[in-house]
């Protein structure tokens, strides 16, 4: 089973938290409220909430392969 | 005979485009990327992918001006009017008090006030929304952030008015300068006095936080510390009290997609989204223009006052699918009520928080809601607020 990877843009995140919210298994914040990836790789079961975070990340800093 | 309309201009602070600005930001969408202000010739940037660009680059669309000392302050109000690199310091210090995790401690009492305003108006099965809770709740909000008392409540109210909308039987520049000031005045000296008794007698709360961040090392001086709260007094009360009003005014033309809510209290945080996305509340943001650069083919000159009209970008079609239709369910959204890049809204995590509370108690207590029959809701430019909003219930 290929798995899935995300990672975050640190240069480009600025703490919207949209991914945070709408996908708390896959990502979490620092202390500035900016956001990284719990995990590089997905648990299974978690990869559309993975996607979702992508599609409403309004600064494109989430990156979702595979 | 009134000259004929330039179709690139747009007056931004026209009362009936803040009732209903989509159908303009469409055509300035469709067909001028970069508009003029009917008044002041300045530039107006619609497209999405303008206003991201612009939001991302301060070094070319600077958030330093001089437009900023016209709202009675001294000296620019912090982060919001200060570029980085300066500015990136002042959002490491606070960004961590501003956070989800930080905000998610006032919910409760903000619940709470959010009942204890509705207990004040349910019985009579009818309110003016603003006045009634739109304003009082974010100010409620802003009290229990810093750790003042809510008795407090109406002198916050009066000092910001004092900023924003001066008392004034005629508006006259001066006049209005005059009265910004004087409110200033009694806003630095309300917080002055605030620091000093933190200083002396440190509670649990923010302003005992942001005091002990100074003024030593790497902390605040007086002054930053001043003109933080200025800008967490101005920005932090009426933006909140808009989009209140914005929402709910929706809410009340659109019963099936109120009744949706009612029904299903779980989608209130996405409706809270597609909704900052709809209405934009807080419409466009300035900006001047460091150095010249060419944007939706029209070149803007260094020196330039322009808006970023976030309102436009987040109906533009080429960001968003089927951008006309409000859908608590879209998949995709991006948009900007935010702003974006560096001066991200600071305040966002608790907007959404007071937005999320006040939208489930509102639904809760008083599901069935319509405008008051005859009435026409009115909307200020500028910051939407829906500032005479009047709300009949069956009681």
């Amino acid at each position: 089973v290929a798995c899935v990877k995300v990672s975050v843009d640190r240069a480009r995140c600025v703490g919207h938290g949209r991914c945070y919210e709408l996908a708390p298994e896959v990502f979490g914040e620092d202390e500035r409220g900016h956001a990284r990836p719990l995990h590089e790789e997905v648990a299974p079961g978690h990869e559309a909430q993975a996607r979702r975070a992508e599609r409403n990340c309004p600064e494109r800093a989430i990156a979702v392969e595979g | 005979v009134s000259a004929p309309r330039d179709p690139h201009e747009f007056n931004l602070f026209d009362s009936e485009f803040a009732r209903c600005p989509q159908p303009v930001y469409a055509r300035m969408n469709a067909e001028c990327p970069v508009s003029r202000q009917a008044l002041t010739g300045t530039p107006i940037i619609a497209r999405y992918e303008d206003v991201l660009f612009a939001l991302r680059h301060p070094e070319i669309f600077s958030s330093e001006m001089e437009l900023q000392m016209a709202l009675g302050t001294e000296r620019p109000m912090i982060p919001q009017q200060i570029d980085p690199p300066a500015q990136t310091r002042y959002r490491k210090l606070l960004d961590p008090h501003f956070s989800r995790k930080r905000m998610a401690a006032l919910e409760p009492a903000l619940r709470a006030q959010a009942n204890a305003l509705i207990d004040r108006f349910e019985a009579d099965g009818r309110c003016d929304f603003d006045p009634a809770f739109a304003i009082p709740l974010p100010c409620s909000a802003f009290l229990s952030l810093l750790g003042l008392p809510q008795s407090d409540l109406e002198l916050f109210l009066r000092l910001k008015n004092g900023i924003i909308r001066p008392a004034l039987d005629r508006y006259d520049p001066e006049s209005a300068l005059r009265i910004r000031k004087e409110s200033g005045r009694q806003i630095y000296a309300y917080f002055e006095a605030l620091i000093d008794e933190r200083r002396a007698r440190p509670r649990d709360d923010l302003m005992s936080e942001l005091v002990r961040l100074g003024p030593e090392g790497e902390g605040l001086s007086r002054n930053e510390l001043l003109d933080i709260c200025f800008l967490l007094l101005l920005a932090g009360l009426d933006t909140v009290t808009a989009t209140l009003g914005c929402n709910v005014a929706y809410l009340a033309a659109n019963p099936v997609q109120r009744r949706r809510l009612v029904e299903d209290p779980g989608l209130i945080p996405d409706a809270v989204e597609e909704l900052l996305r709809w209405e934009t509340p807080v419409a466009g943001v300035p900006r001047v223009v460091k150095r010249s650069v060419t944007l939706g083919g029209v070149t803007l000159r260094e020196g330039e006052l322009v808006t970023l009209l976030l309102g436009a970008s987040n109906v533009d079609a080429g960001e968003f699918e089927e951008p006309e239709r409000v859908d608590f369910e879209r998949a995709r959204n991006r948009h900007l009520a935010f702003g974006g890049g560096p001066h991200r809204c600071l305040g966002s995590h608790l907007a959404r928080m007071e937005l999320r509370v006040a939208l489930e108690e509102w639904h809760r207590r008083i599901p069935d809601y319509a405008l008051e029959p005859g009435a026409t809701p009115r909307y200020s430019p500028g910051i939407r607020e829906v500032m005479h909003l009047p709300l009949v219930w069956p009681a």
